[in-house]
């Protein structure tokens, strides 16, 4: 009967590319969707993930970066340094704010960083400095490209000019990018000192930064420590947070055109070959061998569909970033996992209805000429 | 009621069969206490006008429909009285059912479409395959094992037909108007074919028709008017120029204790001029 299944489903080739076609769509964009959120979740840890801290301090309370505020007095970094296990702190300082090119304004992580910071730079630099001088900014190349500005321009941040004098790789999203200046620029402009934002901690070889985390917050008052894995989780519970609404809806949006395309199409297949599945039931098939069929059925096509959305998006994820967008799209396994259990649901509810229309149908009709 | 000759050994037994439909003063009688017997490697023609009660008769024959009143039996098995669920089995295994319109799987090969029913049946797919293709070739089909039926001639689609009514051997083959969609020298062929597998096969046939000519080839013809037998006709060839006949309005003669039936006078002549010039 699989056989049956398979044959009558390649029989008609315009059927068949209509509902692989529209269950492709429909999981495409849902896949797509995903991709879209886990490559700006990437994106948006990317400073965390790169910036060499194998522990993060904040305020007490303050469990991330993004649309939060942190302020550590300096006497946090002494205390922190004096817990066994710390090899370096470096402390840095952080708002979001702008980058402004003539017209052009891009929202940025700006980061305050010290003349010589171990930690919490850019990672990867593809043309000028590492650690911004006086009044200099590194910005991210994709940002500095989009608005055309070059080595040695100056660019606008919190409200004063800076010269820029690196470029960065990688440090730019959807949403943001990550701009660097030096800390006593970043003093200066807020016109506070002897405050940091948070503290990046790297521990000493051979220890556990879990372990240190839970010293420094064991002997010093009113912060919050994490690992780095930790502080790039709460990170993303963020922007999963915003975006829990917009991603719920477009997955039932995905899910209702999948299921309406294959229902119909599996509906009307059904219906069209009503007299050859009488005909089975004449001869001795049973119920549930025509079941089989039709469910078989539905599930090769929805096979299909979700390979071909799955080709679809893993192109997009290639083909996006050639034009010089920066949203980064990643299809993971937990969107692999969910599209494959929705594509499931999807073929087993389009056949309950030509099921019922089987299971109803007189076997005596072929002798009636129905 | 209309009674037709017992004969032991039956295929199929049915005793005092009615169907009625709905109730009280809505209720219509489809058939009506009939009664039939039918023997291996007989053919039975079942002729009839529309809405004489032919096809329920069919489906009730066939397990399809229960009857409202009277037995069904096969091979020894009462199938009227089975359960709902036990017939499916029944149908596959005991019966062949050839139809009017082919009704052949589109999207399968003629092999693949005689091969399906014996994998209903607990076939493995080779063997069913197997089966198939030597159905297929001993019916003049091994050339168009693959063909689709869109590819096949009417004559060539009653043949595969045929080929997966007896693909799982079944005792008794029911055919529903087998010629209505084939020219008369095709039909002719088919009918030849059934005729073929009934009496080399001991199989039983019953035909449901409105073609005059397959009496040709029938045991016996009964006449369904009103959902109740109201003629039977009895078929015999004649031994001189193969012509099929009825007994009550042919030429007969008796010879050693047997009933010889003829076309006309003169074949009756030829055939007692051969008597005696054998003695």
């Amino acid at each position: 009967m699989i056989r049956l299944a398979f044959r009558n489903l390649f029989q008609n080739k315009a059927r068949l590319a209509i509902s692989v076609g529209g269950v492709a769509l429909a999981l495409l964009l849902i896949l797509s969707l995903d991709a879209v959120f886990t490559g700006v979740e990437r994106q948006i840890t990317a400073y965390i993930e790169y910036s060499d801290a194998d522990v993060w301090v904040s305020q007490a309370g303050v469990l991330n970066m993004h649309m939060a505020s942190s302020s550590l007095p300096d006497s946090v970094a002494r205390k922190v340094r004096a817990v066994p296990g710390v090899a370096s702190v470096t402390p840095i300082l952080y708002l979001t704010n702008n980058v402004v090119y003539e017209d052009e304004r891009n929202l940025a992580y700006i980061i305050g960083l010290p003349e010589s910071a171990e930690m919490g730079g850019p990672w990867k630099v593809s043309s000028g400095r590492s650690l911004p001088g006086k009044s200099e900014a590194i910005i991210d190349r994709t940002i500095a490209e989009k608005a055309g500005i070059k080595m040695g321009d100056e660019v606008e941040i919190l409200g004063e000019e800076f010269e820029v004098t690196g470029l960065s790789e990688g440090t730019a999203s959807l949403v943001n990018s990550v701009a660097f200046i030096s800390m006593d620029d970043f003093e200066d402009l807020r016109g506070n000192y002897g405050t940091f934002s948070f503290l990046l901690v790297k521990v000493l070889e051979g220890e556990s930064p879990e372990l240190v985390a839970a010293r420094i917050q064991a002997q010093v008052r009113d912060v919050t420590v994490q690992t780095r894995e930790g502080f790039a989780r709460q990170e993303r519970r963020v922007v999963q947070d915003m975006s829990t609404d917009v991603v719920t809806i477009m997955n039932l949006i995905g899910f209702l055109i999948g299921l309406a395309v294959m229902a119909l199409t599996v509906y009307t297949s059904t219906l069209s070959r009503r007299r050859e599945y009488g005909m089975l039931k004449a001869l001795g098939a049973r119920n549930t061998d025509l079941y089989l069929t039709v469910l078989a059925q539905a599930i090769l096509s929805v096979i299909l569909g979700f390979l071909v959305g799955l080709v679809l998006t893993l192109l997009l994820t290639v083909v996006v970033p050639i034009f010089g967008s920066n949203l980064a799209l990643e299809v993971s396994r937990a969107s692999l996992l969910k599209v494959a259990s929705v594509s499931v649901v999807i073929a087993a509810v389009s056949a309950m209805l030509p099921i019922r229309q089987i299971a109803g149908l007189d076997p005596a009709m072929v002798f009636r000429g129905r | 009621m209309t009674n037709v000759s017992q004969v032991q050994d039956e295929t199929l037994q049915i005793a005092h069969v009615t169907k009625r439909y709905g109730a009280g003063s809505t209720e219509v009688t489809a058939v009506h206490d009939v009664s039939l017997s039918v023997s291996p490697g007989e053919i039975v023609l079942i002729m009839g006008p529309s809405g004489s009660g032919k096809t329920t008769l069919l489906s009730m024959l066939g397990a399809l429909l229960k009857p409202t009143e009277g037995t069904i039996q096969l091979n020894g098995t009462m199938i009227s009285a089975l359960e709902e669920n036990r017939l499916p089995d029944i149908r596959l295994k005991q019966f062949g059912f050839i139809f009017q319109d082919f009704n052949l799987l589109s999207a399968l090969t003629a092999l693949e479409n005689v091969a399906i029913v014996g994998e209903l049946a607990g076939a493995k797919s080779g063997e069913a395959k197997r089966k198939a293709a030597s159905l297929l070739t001993e019916l003049g089909l091994g050339e168009r094992l693959n063909f689709p039926p869109e590819k096949l001639s009417g004559g060539e689609k009653q043949r595969v037909a045929i080929a997966r009514a007896l693909v799982n051997d079944p005792r008794l083959i029911l055919a529903d108007e087998p010629t209505a969609n084939l020219d008369s020298k095709i039909g002719h062929e088919i009918m030849r074919l059934l005729r073929n597998i009934a009496k080399e096969q001991g199989r039983s046939v019953v035909i449901v028709s409105h073609d005059q000519r397959i009496k040709d080839i029938a045991d016996r013809v009964l006449w369904l008017e009103d959902g109740e037998f109201k003629e039977t006709v009895t078929m015999a060839i004649d031994p001189v120029c193969g012509m099929s006949v009825e007994r009550e309005k042919a030429v007969s003669l008796e010879s050693e204790g047997q009933d010889y039936y003829f076309c006309a006078q003169g074949c009756r002549d030829e055939f007692k001029n051969k008597l005696k010039s054998a003695l």
